[in-house]
């Protein structure tokens, strides 16, 4: 069947010109890349804690130009190869979210969490690479901030769907773009020459079947986004926390017993995050009181 | 074709300039904004940059900067396109660029402007083309040069272990793709502890030269080596990951189990007076890769005998 809607959607989605960040990120990089006495690795921290600059390092280093197509999955490994010069000059070209509301650090602290649970997961469960399932958990809501920057009418219909009519973010979306954020963030990453390893748990985090090859990946990031929501840390959309599948928690084996033991470990992640969005948050409110 | 991209506003002369490049047979794209043409050239590179200056100074200089400090970006051509009353004010250190065009400048000009700097460009490059990084030319012309100063240098002869193994169990573009990544960890590695003072030649295949000050020779080193091993298993496929080894057969068609590629390197100091050929600088490397090649693994052995030092 020919859908129009879906058909609109992808062809916005192929000519995207590029995703903006939040302001206080930029201006805290470009401060850091003026100070010579900060290092790459410090400023390797501070990219992986951002969403879309993530989503731009990586598609930079996987490009043709580099000629390694989807073999590079972490911001470490890509700041080895991309050099430091590179990663100065996609901050100085950043572009910037220029509306902000406070939602929008919502939905960043979200993904923010979801990264570290991630981490915490995929080491417990010994997998081989923890920091590619971070970055995975980091960018699994990507096709949120696409709505938000390239598809703001769509956007403000399903919000206000989400608002009036007490459905899910997922289910507004499904109804209004006929497709969700997951295929939104999955069709991208995989546009952008990203690794397999990373799209497939963006594009399958609701739907475990989807994914083939990442698996355990994939129930790792949906567990995170869980429990992050369940937590109540960061804002991804809507107030509902989704009933995990069954699959998910037989994968990566998470029951009462692994969850006492795991949760105080997200806690002392939560308490450091929060130090580093609070400065964010105060910094993005100095400049815009109204939000 | 060869592409032009011209950061300036979307106005006259500009556009009559992006014309005329045109009817040329140039492809030329302007970007008035900075910011999406800072993007647009990693990820699709142009054969020749024109930059407005007025477009936004601090960031022209920035990015100008980034793009010549690049070492496989450095042979890029970039005209910056000035105010001519500006011109004594500007101080050329600052700008890393190969030529100048005034904005009052013809047609006429622009168009020969364009092709002169094109053409130095080409002389100028023996560029290797899968890595971008300077040839045997020029690796011989730098080698000269550093056994003739009064500093002191290193040379760094730099090259894969178990890398035809490799090509043959996954085929020649993946290791290509391991090529360009050893080439693009050679160059950061050089640029970040020696700046511009560091150089990057591919000689070719899996062969590397790099020059940088003898005193963080050993750290270069240390970190290509340690980068190295952990950037190739990106580029081993999960199977053989988990196994620890490739399955290659040999001539015999015996199935053999063989390590991924390994990096070692051979590095000779250079001091005045040590050596008066690029020959005797190759003969010592080749000795130390004889024992460096012995040691299984990423290694690097760097040839201590000082003794004919002054
Ligand atoms: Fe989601
Ligand atoms: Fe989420």
């Amino acid at each position: 069947m020919i859908d129009d809607k879906r058909r609109e959607v992808k062809k916005k989605l192929r000519t995207l010109k590029g995703l903006p960040t939040l302001p206080p990120i930029v201006a805290k990089l470009t401060r850091m890349i003026g100070d010579e006495t900060v290092s790459a690795p410090q400023i390797a921290a501070v990219i992986e804690r951002d969403q879309v600059l993530t989503s731009k390092v990586l598609r930079l280093v996987n490009s043709a130009f580099y000629g390694f197509p989807r073999r590079i999955s972490t911001v470490s490994n890509a700041i080895v190869l991309l050099g430091f010069n590179v990663i100065r000059t996609l901050v100085i070209t950043a572009s910037i979210f220029e509306m902000m509301q406070s939602r929008d650090v919502g939905l960043w602290e979200h993904s923010l969490g979801v990264a570290a649970v991630s981490g915490i997961l995929a080491r417990d469960l010994g997998l081989e690479n923890p920091e590619e399932v971070a970055t995975a958990g980091l960018l699994h809501d990507l096709g949120k901030v696409v709505e938000r920057a390239s598809l703001v009418e769509d956007y403000k219909k399903i919000q206000e769907k989400v608002r009036n009519e007490g459905v899910t973010w997922r289910e507004a979306e499904q109804e209004i773009l006929h497709m969700d954020h997951a295929e939104i963030g999955g069709y991208l990453l995989n546009r952008w020459n990203l690794p397999e390893r990373l799209v497939e748990p963006v594009a399958s985090h609701h739907e475990l079947k989807k994914a083939r090859r990442f698996k355990v990946e994939t129930a790792v990031v949906q567990l995170a986004d869980i429990l992050v929501r369940a937590r109540g840390f960061g804002y991804s959309g809507d107030p509902w926390v989704p009933e995990p599948e069954e699959k998910a928690l037989k994968l990566v084996g998470l029951d009462e017993k692994k969850l006492e033991v795991l949760l105080p470990q997200m806690e002392v992640k939560f308490y450091e995050l929060k130090f580093f969005t609070e400065e964010i948050r105060e910094a993005l409110l100095e400049k815009n009181p109204a939000t | 074709m060869k592409k032009i991209l011209l950061l300036s506003a979307e106005v006259p002369p500009y556009t009559i300039w992006a014309e005329v490049l045109t009817q040329k047979g140039y492809r030329v794209e302007i970007f008035p904004e900075i910011q999406e043409a800072g993007e647009r050239v990693f990820f699709s590179l142009p054969d020749m940059i024109l930059v407005s200056e007025g477009l936004h100074p601090e960031l022209v200089k920035d990015l100008i900067f980034a793009l010549k400090c690049d070492l496989s970006l450095a042979s890029l051509p970039i005209l910056l396109i000035v105010d001519p009353e500006k011109l004594p004010r500007i101080d050329w250190h600052e700008y890393f660029v190969d030529d100048f065009i005034c904005e009052g400048a013809s047609s006429e000009e622009v168009i020969s402007r364009v092709k002169l700097a094109l053409l130095r460009a080409e002389r100028l490059a023996d560029n290797n083309p899968l890595t971008g990084l300077p040839g045997n030319t020029s690796i011989l012309r730098k080698i000269e040069e550093v056994i003739h100063d009064d500093g002191e240098w290193a040379v760094g002869y730099v090259d894969l272990d178990n890398f035809k193994p490799f090509n043959d169990a996954y085929g020649f573009s993946r290791g290509d793709e391991v090529i360009r990544m050893l080439a693009r960890l050679l160059v950061n590695t050089v640029e970040f502890y020696a700046g511009p003072k560091g150089f990057v030649g591919h000689i070719g295949g899996d062969d590397f030269v790099f020059i940088v000050p003898l005193d963080v020779a050993d750290k270069v080193a240390q970190e290509v080596i340690q980068k190295f091993d952990q950037l190739v298993l990106n580029f081993v496929d999960p199977e053989d990951r988990e196994r620890g080894c490739l399955l290659t057969t040999d001539r015999q068609g015996v199935l053999c189990r063989i390590p991924w590629p390994s990096v070692s390197i051979a590095i000779v100091p250079v001091w005045a007076g040590r050596f008066k050929h690029y020959g005797e600088v190759a003969a010592v490397a080749a000795q130390l890769k004889h024992y460096v090649k012995k040691v299984p693994g990423s290694t690097y052995l760097i040839d201590r005998r000082k003794e004919e030092r002054p």
